[in-house]
Order: C-alpha cells, then sequence, then structure tokens
C-alpha cells in the first residue's frame, strides 16, 4: 500500500477526526440506510447484508417455527403428565441435549448423514446443475434439511423445558383439577386450559429464540458453508471490515429489537388481564 | 443425591485431567509423532495433522477450558449481583441499571462478542473479560427480583427502623440472603460461558497459545479430519464439552431440589 492510498483511506474512514465526530458519521451512514461503506469489498454494507440476509432467514425461520412448536406441544405433553416414564426419559435426554453444543450437533449429523451414508449434502445451499424450477426448489429443501435440523435440535431443549415446568406448575392449579373432576378429555384440558394460560410465555419465548436461532445460525452456516450472513461476518472477521461487523451487529440487534417489540404487542392482545387492566388505569 | 453424585464424580475427573495432566498421559504437549496415526494402545485417540498426541492435548485443554469457564463465570456473578443489586433500589438509580439491563437483553449475545473479540484481539484474558461482560443479564434479573422480595421482608424493616445504613444493610443482611440464587446461577454460568467460549473458540476467535477444547474442533475441522475420517478428533472434545458442562449442571440441579425442599418445609 502507498502512502498515498494510506492516506486515502484514512481520511475516508474518518480516522483523523474526534470519537464523537466518528460517532456522528457512524449515526448518519444508519439514519441514510447504508450502514457504511466496506473498501475491502468495495461495496456498500446494507446491500451487503441484504444479499445474505435471506438464506440466513431460510435456516433461521424454519427452526424457530419447528424448536418452538416441538417444544410447546411435547412440553405441554409432559408438563400436564408429569412424573411418568415417558416425561422422565423425555426431559433427562433433552436436558443431555442442551448440554452438547451447536457445533456438535452439526457434526455429528454431518458424519452420519453426508459421510457415511451420502444421504444429504454438507455444503452450500444448492447445487450447480439443478437450476430452475421444481427441481430447483426441491434441491434447495434437500440442502436445508441439515442446517435446519441442526438449528431446531440445539434450541429446542431450553424451549421444550421451559413449556414443560411452565404447564407443570399450571397443571397443579385447581381449576385443572375441576376440568379432570367433569371428565373433560385430557386434549381438551391441554388445549383449552394449559394452552391459554402459558400462552404469554410461549410468546414471549418465541420472540427470544429469534435472536439465539440467529446466533446459532452463525455457527451452522460456518459448518455447512453456506453464504448467509454468519459467513460474511466471519469472512469480515478475517479480512478486519470494521464497518462491515458494525453493520451486521446493528442488523442482528435490530432483527432482536424488532422480534421482541412484536412479543410485547402479541402479548398484550392476547392477554385479557393486560388488556383489561389498562382500561381500568385510563 | 444421584444428580449431584454424578455430577461431582465427573467434575472430579475433569479436575484431575485440569490439575495433573502429567499423570494422565506420558507425552508432551508438543511431541511429534507420525501425523494422523489412528487409534491405537500408543496413542488413544490417535495423531493430529502435526503428529500430536490428541489424547494428550485433551487433557492440557482441560485446565485452559476450566479456566475461562469459571474466571468469565465468576466476573458474571459479581457483575449480575452489583447491578442487580442496583437495579433494586427505588428511584433514579434503580431506572437506569433497569435500563442498562434491558439494554443487555436486546444484544445478540454470539454476534456481539464475535465482533468484539475481533476488534480486541483473542488473548484468553480478552475471551474471559468479554464473556463476563456480556453474560450477566440473567444474573443481574434473577438477583434484583430475589432482593426487591428481601426489601419487603420485616427484618429489613427493623434494620431500617434501627437507623442501620444502606450499604451495611445490603452488604449484612441482603448479599447473604442471596446465597442459594448466587449458588445456581454461578453453576448454570460456568456452564453458559464455556459453551460460549467453544462455540467462539470453534469459528476461529480463540487463543492460539492457549488451546482449549474449542480450538482444537477448529484445528480438527480446518485441517481436514473429515477426509482423513479422523472423528474421534472432531468429536471426542465437543463430549467432553457436553460432559463437564452436565456435571456442573447435575451439581445445580440438587442445589435447586435443595432450596425446594427448605421452602416446603
Amino acid at each position: 500500500m502507498t502512502p498515498a492510498q494510506y492516506e486515502t483511506y484514512r481520511a475516508a474512514l474518518h480516522l483523523d477526526e474526534s470519537t464523537g465526530m466518528q460517532f456522528l458519521y457512524y449515526l448518519r451512514s444508519l439514519l441514510d440506510g447504508t450502514l457504511g461503506y466496506s473498501f475491502k469489498k468495495d461495496a456498500v454494507v446494507s446491500s451487503l447484508i441484504w444479499e445474505r440476509l435471506g438464506y440466513t432467514l431460510q435456516i433461521t425461520l424454519p427452526a424457530v417455527a419447528l424448536s418452538t412448536l416441538a417444544g410447546l406441544a411435547w412440553g405441554l405433553r409432559c408438563g400436564y403428565r408429569s412424573g411418568v416414564p415417558v416425561d422422565m426419559a423425555s426431559t433427562v435426554a433433552l436436558i443431555i441435549l442442551n448440554a452438547v453444543p451447536t457445533f456438535l450437533i452439526g457434526l455429528l449429523l454431518m458424519i452420519f448423514f453426508c459421510f457415511q451414508h451420502r444421504w444429504f449434502p454438507y455444503t452450500g445451499l444448492s447445487s450447480p446443475e439443478a437450476t430452475a424450477g421444481s427441481a430447483w426448489l426441491a434441491d434447495r429443501m434437500r440442502h436445508l434439511v441439515l442446517p435446519v435440523l441442526t438449528l431446531t435440535l440445539a434450541s429446542l431443549p431450553s424451549r421444550y423445558l421451559l413449556m414443560r415446568n411452565t404447564a407443570k406448575k399450571i397443571a397443579e392449579e385447581k381449576y385443572v383439577l375441576y376440568a379432570r373432576q367433569r371428565g373433560l378429555p385430557d386434549r381438551t384440558i391441554r388445549f383449552s386450559c394449559l394452552l391459554k394460560n402459558i400462552a404469554p410465555q410461549f410468546v414471549t419465548m418465541t420472540g427470544m429464540s429469534v435472536g439465539s436461532c440467529i446466533g446459532g445460525s452463525l455457527v451452522v452456516e460456518n459448518l455447512f458453508s453456506i453464504k448467509g450472513m454468519g459467513k460474511l461476518l466471519t469472512e469480515a472477521v478475517n479480512t478486519l471490515d470494521y464497518p462491515l461487523m458494525q453493520g451486521i451487529l446493528f442488523v442482528t440487534a435490530l432483527i432482536m429489537a424488532l422480534s421482541i417489540v412484536v412479543t410485547d404487542v402479541i402479548c398484550v392482545l392476547i392477554d385479557p388481564k393486560v388488556r383489561w387492566g389498562e382500561y381500568i388505569e385510563k | 443425591m444421584i444428580p449431584l453424585a454424578a455430577g461431582v464424580i465427573l467434575l472430579a475427573g475433569f479436575l484431575l485431567m485440569a490439575s495433573a495432566p502429567e499423570l494422565l498421559t506420558s507425552y508432551g504437549v508438543k511431541e511429534m509423532f507420525r501425523a494422523w496415526e489412528p487409534a491405537s494402545r500408543e496413542h488413544l485417540l490417535g495423531t493430529n495433522a502435526l503428529g500430536y498426541d490428541i489424547f494428550t492435548e485433551l487433557v492440557y485443554g482441560t485446565r485452559e477450558t476450566l479456566f475461562v469457564g469459571t474466571v468469565s463465570s465468576v466476573l458474571t456473578l459479581l457483575l449480575g449481583t452489583a447491578i442487580g443489586t442496583l437495579a433494586a433500589y427505588p428511584g433514579v438509580l434503580g431506572r437506569f441499571f433497569n435500563g442498562v439491563m434491558n439494554v443487555f437483553v436486546l444484544l445478540p449475545r454470539l454476534v456481539t462478542l464475535i465482533v468484539l473479540a475481533s476488534f480486541l484481539g483473542t488473548s484468553d484474558w480478552n475471551l474471559i473479560m468479554l464473556i463476563g461482560t456480556f453474560s450477566w443479564v440473567g444474573t443481574a434479573r434473577n438477583v434484583r427480583a430475589k432482593v426487591i422480595h428481601i426489601n419487603e421482608q420485616p427484618f429489613i424493616e427493623c434494620c431500617v427502623i434501627q437507623g442501620y445504613s444502606r450499604g451495611h444493610i445490603i452488604l449484612h443482611h441482603i448479599l447473604p440472603n442471596l446465597y442459594d440464587v448466587l449458588i445456581s446461577r454461578f453453576l448454570l454460568g460456568v456452564n453458559s460461558c464455556i459453551m460460549m467460549e467453544s462455540t467462539l473458540s470453534f469459528l476461529g476467535l480463540g487463543d492460539l497459545y492457549h488451546p482449549t477444547w474449542g480450538t482444537m474442533i477448529n484445528f480438527a475441522y480446518k485441517r481436514g479430519a473429515f477426509i482423513r475420517q479422523a472423528y474421534n478428533y472432531l468429536l471426542v472434545p465437543g463430549v467432553c464439552i457436553m460432559l463437564l458442562s452436565l456435571s456442573f449442571y447435575f451439581i445445580s440441579i440438587f442445589f435447586e431440589m435443595r432450596t425446594e425442599a427448605i421452602q416446603e418445609s
């Protein structure tokens, strides 16, 4: 790098100005939606992230949906009838799964499904030969199976344990006993008594799990060489591309904040106590 | 009692590995053999790309893994207790620290840690500091809830009436009553800190001079353990992480059961 180039980049990154001014430049880049300029990749940060965000969401959103729904259904079942062998076995199994790091789950699945049996591809999100139409879709699905499964298995235990413990507490309430006395079938009790009462916790949990799944997808993308936002972050870290790193941090924090705001709004909407409480105050 | 026994036995095994690695393996960390030897009697887990004995690496990595995990968990505990207690204060001070807590809840922990680790460099102390400063939110929330609960008890009212200062009440009457929260948060904190550290190390942000189990898996993954089918090189460090965090989890279950039993009696 020549001294002239050095000076150009120094001026372009505003390194000679005070920290306060640099922060103002950062704020300006947030306001005009560019999130800064990546000199390493020679592109605007927001467009770089926008290109990759879709791939990350293709892994994250199915994993969030699958892990929360499975956690809800199975947790309700086991929490309602806690102490029976099925509950004990699945709780112990998921406690053990909870201690397994995400990358180990990924590695195990990869070794079993890709290297021992060659059932699924182990890298990327599409193969070069499948280009358009239903062949492309099927190919994409096949590529998505293992990453989504890894992320789902990694986030399932905490969802299950939370749902099970909440459901177990509520199952001890008098109204559940009364419902049982009336001879209502278990299904009705589970879905009309328990589900309604753990709904706020469930919604909050779903919102929080968006954040943790995006964190987990960083690992999964690196493991399966998927060109998503996590891979972009690793590239940025390896090339010391600071504007890009800041941009990715900002976008993920924004996604998390948004999902938490949305869940708070949903919680207010579905909980009559909160809704009526506000009316009474007014 | 079964979880406690299982946890203590597992943990004792790992502590032995950490404190006296020479007892378990006769090789040095940098002793070279032929590369990619399969598992055998001489090399329990085989040798790696550079010809180091994998079992030896594993045993010597225990100390680093445990060190990073426990120290950052202690840091988490200190920060969490301080901020949680302050956030339970009425008035502006409490509201301020509550706000700080709410901001930290929103941060995506892994992404923040990756970005900051690459900003600050990846020595093991840097990692400990970073993991510690971004993991205290859960502890602070629990501590805050408990402190608010204790504040309503008659004996605190007694102290106030007798004219003890706030500092005295917090240090001598509130903190000692937090011990059950603190024990369980510490044990679970070691867990999450070890997980965090191994994930960062797996992504290549670990301290290369003090390799932990996560760093080992990163090396294995990068240097082609897949193609060589050296699966034990990839999996055994991960299984060790799992067993270590299970041991802490089991011990914390014991304390939880004990607290429940005390509350019921």
